[in-house]
């Protein structure tokens, strides 16, 4: 398979309990050695897809594969492909680290001596070494959370699926996280990493995929994402001096729709503005601008974080819901055409 | 003060809303009315016989006084199963969910917060009180019962009984971590307080040797021992003659002090330390000195703290990591269960040779033979419920299921570890059947006839808690429900057999008992009461059949909750 061949497919996945429908219509897919920040608010069908995908549930409809293998007729070969880490750690009482591990390289069909070896080495590669002869049961949520990547590294699985992988972890233990999943994914692993904590998840991810309501809102790069999402852009004016900044920020509010927010830093000579205006009338604005004898050193789009896309996601479904509800439940909130554009 | 209101009534209400007190009241209402409508005279009410003047009216009130044993006893043992478990993981649940902090962080003194939780499981207590009345209004409607006499000294005396309970429970409480092992020592404390203090003077009766006083004072601290002074029945091992002493008296005694110890004792304990445990700092015997290891070898044997090897191979993974994750299944504690075991057995040994000079071969085996039952039934819920709801409750289920393991090999692990501590246990007790066939040679067919129907016993008691487990989500649900149904399988059973003149007959017990793996050795050995049925091998074949059902429902659970949702 070539590095750039999809290791995940999702094809129109759809997962119903009854009348209540988990998942939408959900495909996407991503290439070998990336890592696929999967986010979305709680009960967005996040968990239900991770579930699909390791073969802890079965879709209504669609259909996933890792590395070729169908995720509904053939989960042993997905079970050797795949590492899962769910966002609860799975203890077992008076057990020791080095025999949890044992146990699941033993499941895993790991030969004796070779497992012995490779315990080592995921206990190295997540910095828990030192705490191989402690109980698992009194390890603290951030040690359990190495173990647990410990866990899903042992088979050398081709892709790794982990829920929550940064909940609990103190800074320090956050930045060694981040910067051991960039190797694995250096290494050729696929990853596909859920997290409540966006600027940590922007600064390991190639793709993003965002899901609200069942349905995915985003997928790509966090820029596309990010671009496709937001509500408004932010443009940043830098002029040659501050010289006439105030003026220049009226003729700038003129031209743009009237509940654009502008704000003006002397020190940095910029005007910067949040705007829903399109690239044609950002144009003219520039034009504009010129026209009236601006000194305009610089004119760039700000890109947006992850965090605006993921609250616009939010919006998108919940107004969709109450839609659907026909009551007010979202009452004061934007409306689908509103926030989507 | 107000602070104990406020925790009684958090902690009743919570009891009361649950569905399980529900059918557990409901299951005490419907048990003591059975046992009534099986004792009811079939000559028809008694009042109504008085009036008529008819000459089979049961004027020494004896009738009514066998009821009102029947029902005292019933009130003992729902006390005995029942009340503990609730104390027992009342406070377990509250450190686990943190509640316990915010109790101890608001104005509630910590007499304030052990009065609360002990107030609110006696009102469950009085509630479980309430459903045995319409019970014994029947009873004392057939008369021949004082009110103040029998019945209110009766219910006062299990009030008192289920305090000492409660403070079993809680105090319990206080020391384990989990659910499961705060329910296990609950339950082994309780039968060590309770049950077991009768049995060294039953078996070795009226020494005068100071082991022998000792096990005549052992008995005191019983309340077996003090209801049967209360209800005129003599006392245990006392071959019907009364007790001298005042048994129900030293019993007050000794359990007031142990109910004012235990609470100081509970209360002392009830604490942020019970919430600060300092975590393992995994200390291994194979990175300490020298004569640190040398001496650890020579005490332990098996040094629990040395490293264990990885998982041989050809060895099932599960079987290893059940043995690893129970409390008592490293080597160093199935040495010591074995030697456990093998003291036990020469107890017994001793037991049956004693036994079998004053009451005969028969007399001893059956007694052996219930011992050796109660064993299974105590240990196995304990063992196998928490198989598959454990790890539910664990989360690692889930962690199962994405590994190569099909249901059949963890099934089969899981099975094998519980088999094992069973075979253990059956096997410490095999010397004392040595001594009884030693005696009476010509029983050799009929021990190796209990043998076999013992170790139906313990399979099905394994079958049935595991089969049980795979329904349930939590282990202290499954180990209550296997505890309930092995209880009704093998104490329900001699309930239809204890009324086996009216009103059933022969054939309806017969039928029952075949249900009875334990039934099937008494009547192996020829026990009393047990020679006329024929349950050898019928009862094998039915219980047999009915574990192999079980497999099958296990089995097919296995699959179903492995596969994808």
């Amino acid at each position: 398979m070539s590095d750039s061949s999809p290791v995940i497919e999702i094809h129109e996945l759809s997962k119903h309990y009854g009348e209540f429908v988990a998942l939408d219509r959900l495909s996407l897919t991503v290439e070998r050695g990336r890592i696929l920040g999967f986010i979305g608010p709680n009960g967005a069908g996040k968990t239900t897809t991770i579930r699909i995908l390791v073969g802890l549930s079965r879709p209504t409809s669609g259909y996933a594969r890792i590395a070729g293998a169908d995720c509904m007729t053939e989960l042993p070969k997905v079970r050797r492909l795949v590492g899962y880490m769910p966002d609860k750690f799975g203890s077992y009482d008076n057990m020791r680290v080095r025999e949890y591990l044992d146990f699941f390289g033993a499941a895993f069909g790991i030969p004796r001596r070779e497992r012995q070896k490779r315990v080592a080495e995921v206990l190295d590669l997540t910095n828990a070494a030192w705490m191989q002869d402690r109980f698992v049961e009194s390890l603290s949520h951030g040690m359990q959370q190495r173990i647990g990547i410990a866990r899903t590294l042992l088979h050398k699985p081709e892709v790794l699926i982990l829920d929550e992988p940064a909940n609990g972890l103190d800074p320090e233990a956050r930045i060694e996280m981040r910067n051991l999943l960039l190797r694995l994914a250096a290494e050729g692993r696929t990853l596909i990493v859920t997290s409540h904590i966006l600027p940590e998840l922007s600064r390991i991810c190639d793709r993003v995929a965002i899901v609200a309501g069942g349905k995915l809102r985003a997928f790509g790069t966090l820029q596309d994402v990010t671009r496709e999402l937001s509500q408004r852009r932010t443009i940043e004016i830098q002029l040659l001096s501050s010289t006439g900044l105030t003026a220049t920020a009226d003729r700038v509010k003129s031209r743009l729709e009237p509940d654009a927010e502008i704000s003006i830093s002397e020190t940095e000579s910029i005007i910067r503005c949040r705007t829903s205006s399109k690239d044609e009338a950002l144009s003219e604005l520039l034009c504009h601008l010129v026209t009236a004898g601006d000194k305009v050193a610089q004119f760039r789009e700000v890109a947006g974080d992850l965090e605006e896309a993921f609250v616009s996601a939010a919006r998108v479904a919940e107004a969709e819901r109450a839609e659907k509800d026909g009551g007010d439940w979202g009452a004061g909130r934007p409306s689908v055409s509103e926030v989507s554009r | 003060m107000i602070g104990v209101f406020v925790i009684i009534e958090r902690e009743l209400l919570a009891l009361l809303r649950s569905a399980r007190t529900l059918a557990i009241l409901v299951s005490v209402s419907l048990v003591f009315a059975m046992i009534v409508i099986l004792k009811w005279p079939s000559s028809g009410v008694v009042t109504a016989v008085l009036d008529q003047g008819a000459s089979n009216a049961d004027l020494s009130g004896m009738q009514a006084q066998n009821v009102f044993q029947w029902l005292s006893y019933a009130m003992l043992t729902a006390s005995i199963v029942i009340v503990p478990v609730f104390p027992a993981t009342s406070l377990v649940t509250e450190v686990r969910r943190r509640t316990l902090e915010l109790l101890l962080n608001s104005p509630l003194s910590r007499t304030s917060i052990y009065l609360g939780k002990a107030g609110a499981m006696l009102g469950l207590v009085a509630m479980l009180m309430f459903a045995t009345l319409p019970a014994m209004a029947c009873c004392y409607l057939m008369g021949g019962l004082s009110f103040t006499d029998d019945i209110l000294k009766l219910y006062a005396f299990v009030g008192f009984v289920c305090t000492e309970l409660v403070v079993i429970g809680m105090l319990v409480g206080t020391y384990c971590r989990t659910t499961e092992s705060a329910l296990r020592w609950a339950y082994g404390v309780t039968f060590a307080m309770t049950v077991l203090p009768v049995f060294p003077d039953f078996m070795f009766p009226g020494g005068t040797s100071l082991i022998s006083i000792g096990f005549q004072w052992l008995k005191l601290i019983s309340p077996v021992s003090a209801m049967m002074q209360m209800l005129n029945l003599g006392s245990v091992g006392g071959n019907g003659l009364m007790e001298s002493r005042d048994t129900l008296s030293w019993y007050l005694g000794f359990a007031t002090l142990f109910i004012v110890g235990g609470s100081v004792v509970c209360i002392r304990r009830l604490s942020h330390a019970l919430l600060d445990q300092a975590r393992s700092q995994g200390i291994i015997t194979d990175d300490q000195a020298q004569w640190v290891r040398a001496t650890r070898r020579v005490l332990y044997v098996v040094d629990p703290q040395k490293r264990s090897g990885g998982i041989l191979p050809f060895v099932n993974p599960v079987m290893v990591k059940e043995f690893r994750c129970r409390q008592f299944g490293r080597m160093h504690w199935l040495i010591r269960l074995v030697a456990g075991c093998a003291v036990l057995s020469l107890l017994l040994t001793l037991a049956s040779a004693k036994g079998t000079e004053s009451r005969g071969v028969e007399y001893t085996g059956a007694l052996i033979i219930i011992l050796q039952v109660a064993l299974i039934v105590l240990m196995t819920p304990g063992i196998a419920a928490g198989m598959i709801a454990g790890e539910f409750e664990g989360g690692s289920w889930n962690l199962l299921r994405v590994t190569p393991l099909t249901p059949g090999r963890i099934l089969r692990g899981k099975l094998i570890s519980v088999i094992i501590t069973l075979a253990l246990l059956l096997c410490a007790t095999l010397p004392g059947y040595a001594v009884i066939m030693l005696i009476k040679p010509s029983l050799q067919q009929q021990v190796v006839q209990v043998l076999n129907s013992l170790i139906l016993a313990a399979v099905l008691s394994m079958l049935v808690s595991a089969t049980v487990s795979s329904f349930f989500r939590s282990t202290a649900a499954a180990t209550t429900v296997s505890y309930g149904l092995l209880i009704s399988l093998f104490a329900g059973t001699m309930l239809v057999w204890i009324n086996r003149d009216a009103p059933f007959g022969n054939a309806v017990v017969e039928n029952s008992l075949r249900l009875n793996p334990m039934a099937a050795a008494l009547n192996a050995i020829q026990a009393e009461g047990f020679q006329s049925y024929n349950l050898v091998p019928s009862t094998w074949w039915v219980c047999g059949t009915v574990s192999i059902v079980l497999f099958v429902v296990l089995y097919c659970q296995m699959i179903r909750l492995s596969r994808p949702d």
